[in-house]
């Protein structure tokens, strides 16, 4: 007997859609919730049964940066218990929880992109050279340390995001002037007052004030992050954009420019999202970003499906990746017009079912 | 018909030694040039650090070959290039001579920024975008000859960041100069938007423009009110744009039940902390 499974949570749209999709195929999903993780985990008959498993993220509703690390941490750990249940290497997963995994990490992503030659958003480095991550617990302000390797690589402007965060939560747009020393904060983080603890909120603020900022930018310098160049983005009709395509099976299954009035233009924050079609780009420029988005998505054959945000440099269109996701499949404008990526999920879920060989 | 085209460094070019230094060697190379009639110069590698004045002055150095430019746009960078308040402008003083084909000047950032002795015979449009207008450069405007000037544009700003006025300023501004053809006056991006809603609607120039744009500023029901009592009164104005305002609406909807074309896109919501309101200009850094 073989069975398609979604570990999931069965309310959301993630897990809905995919249901249509298989619904469409003529396939049945069944649901295993998170919340009930890892005793329904347990009770499946991994050793008897032929299990094609798809994990979605947990739904998270903390808002507190700290917080979130918790999550994510557990999180890991859950991913971690999945690859090395005994019924593991008898279940075909959409997507292996060790390369989910492996995304999360935005630090070794990256790494392994460069590798493999595929532009992309370059880090800062310290000053040994080593790494991009400004380390947790020193006594030197992290702020200080930033600032010298930004003036040594000429870089004036950095995202600084949490290293293994997700959507816009806590990322900062920092920019600075060495002449007059000003600097200038973006960031949908703010500091709670009773107890001086970054949060997450869904409006983009701007600070200059160089003390508040140093030190918001401190507090996210001391959790796990990486920093890396900020690169003018590409514009369309007065809004930056970047690109978020999905992957699957070797195919471009969506992309779509999300548009925004500020530097982060994550789709939580009100930014609009626009069919990459409408951009009016040239056909050498999809071109080579349909070729590194393939190219990103072959780092991984451990994972079918994966989200890739690509920035195009402002002037040259210029692609580079930002970062990847295992689990970055949901696309709203995709799910209310032709539901494509969940379909074509249901779809490779059915050829395994009949016994056909899927990538 | 001529072209528009931009010209703009981005990070790769700006490490490989690309700035204002180049900018004008790299457009007069550009095989296009000759029929580019509208020139948009955006990030030109480091605007934070560099002004443009290298920039003007090759310009106005070869102003033969600049002649059939009509529209000139210095430093059209937003968010992702640069603060508005960094961006190091210059001086454009040499400039009006040199152009004298120019018909529009739109110069954003007012760091450092000086227009010289204007005189120009042939300019139509002048827009002027920042977070805060020195009075030394509306001084410049007022004291400007520009005999054809229809569209004149001016973010005012915020004290922070440059604007060292206030409305009496503006009002002296507003009478001491003189734009015979003016048409479309724009007083924007203000944080005392009512009060120069009051002080533009008693100008001289009430009589003789067909645009009135007060947007992105903090308008508030006490500004629309005077609006709606005036308006009416000048027959010659057919557009009044206030997009981004903070009206109720109310107000709004009455603004836009005038017999005119009107804009009362982009509505704010006041912010309340600590006990006081709080309202932002659009472009206030």
């Amino acid at each position: 007997m073989s069975r398609l499974i979604l570990l999931g949570n069965p309310e959301t749209k993630r897990a809905v859609y995919l249901k249509k999709g298989a619904e469409k195929a003529g396939v049945e999903v069944e649901v295993l919730d998170w919340r009930k993780f890892p005793q329904n985990f347990e009770e499946t008959d991994f050793q008897e049964e032929e299990i094609f498993l798809k994990i979605d993220p947990p739904s998270w509703n903390s808002c507190c940066l700290e917080e979130l690390d918790r999550l994510v941490s557990e999180y890991e750990g859950n991913l971690d218990y999945i690859a090395a249940s005994p019924g593991s290497k008898r279940i075909t997963f959409l997507n292996h929880p060790q390369g989910i995994k492996e995304l999360l990490d935005k630090r070794g992503c990256k790494r392994r992109l460069k590798e493999a030659g595929i532009p992309v958003t370059e880090e800062i480095e310290t000053e040994s050279g080593t790494s991009a991550a400004f380390r947790r617990g020193s006594q030197y302000p992290l702020t200080e340390q930033l600032l010298e390797a930004m003036e040594r690589q000429k870089a004036f402007q950095v995202f600084i995001k949490p290293d293994h965060g997700s959507g816009a939560a806590g990322v900062m747009a920092f920019r600075y002037e060495p002449r007059k020393g000003q600097t200038a904060l973006y960031t949908c983080a703010a500091k709670e007052p009773a107890t001086g603890r970054l949060v997450n909120t869904r409006r983009l603020r701007r600070f200059t004030d160089r003390q508040k900022v140093c030190s918001m930018v401190e507090g996210l310098l001391r959790s796990d992050c990486i920093v890396e160049r900020w690169y003018a983005k590409a514009e369309h009709k007065g809004f930056s954009y970047d690109l978020r395509a999905v992957v699957q099976d070797g195919e471009i299954d969506f992309m779509l420019a999300r548009l925004s009035a500020g530097p982060i233009t994550n789709l939580q924050l009100n930014n609009h999202p626009l069919g990459a079609e409408e951009l009016g780009l040239s056909s050498a420029v999809k071109s080579q970003v349909e070729q590194i988005c393939r190219q990103a998505a072959g780092c991984w054959p451990s994972l079918r499906s994966v989200g890739v945000d690509i920035l195009l440099e402002r002037g040259s269109l210029r692609p580079r990746i930002i970062e990847m996701n295992g689990q970055g499949d949901l696309i709203y404008q995709d799910i209310y017009g032709e539901n494509k990526i969940y379909c074509r999920q249901a779809k490779m879920m059915k050829r395994w079912q009949q016994g056909e060989e899927i990538r | 018909m001529g072209k528009s085209k931009r010209y703009e460094y981005d990070y790769e070019q700006y490490e490989n030694g690309k700035g204002p230094k180049t900018m004008i060697d790299d457009i007069l190379a550009d095989p296009d040039f000759s029929q580019v009639t509208d020139v948009t110069i955006g990030s030109w590698g480091s605007a934070w650090e560099d002004n443009c004045q290298k920039i003007l002055d090759d310009i106005a150095d070869n102003k033969d070959k600049f002649a059939h430019v009509q529209q000139l746009f210095v430093g059209d960078m937003d968010y992702e290039d640069c603060e508005v308040s960094w961006i190091m402008q210059g001086n454009y003083g040499r400039l009006w001579k040199a152009l004298p084909g120019l018909k529009e000047l739109t110069i954003k950032g007012s760091t450092d920024l000086s227009l010289g002795e204007v005189e120009h015979e042939n300019l139509e449009a002048l827009t002027i975008i920042c977070g805060g207008l020195p009075v030394s450069v509306l001084e410049e405007i007022q004291k400007a000859k520009l005999p054809n000037l229809k569209k004149l544009v001016l973010y005012i700003g915020v004290e922070n960041y440059g604007f060292d006025g206030d409305e009496d300023t503006i009002r002296t501004f507003l009478e001491k100069s003189d734009f015979p053809k003016l048409t479309h006056l724009g007083i924007e991006d203000s944080e005392i938007q009512d009060q120069l809603t009051q002080v533009v609607l008693e100008s001289k120039y009430m009589g003789q423009i067909h645009t009135l744009d007060l947007a992105n500023g903090t308008l508030t029901d006490k500004g629309g009110a005077l609006l709606l009592e005036k308006i009416p009164s000048y027959p010659n104005i057919k557009v009044l744009d206030i997009h981004y305002h903070y009206l109720s609406d109310t107000m709004a909807q009455q603004l836009k039940g005038l017999p005119i074309q009107v804009d009362v896109s982009e509505a704010n919501e006041p912010e309340e902390y600590d006990g006081e309101i709080w309202m932002d200009a659009m472009l206030t850094e």
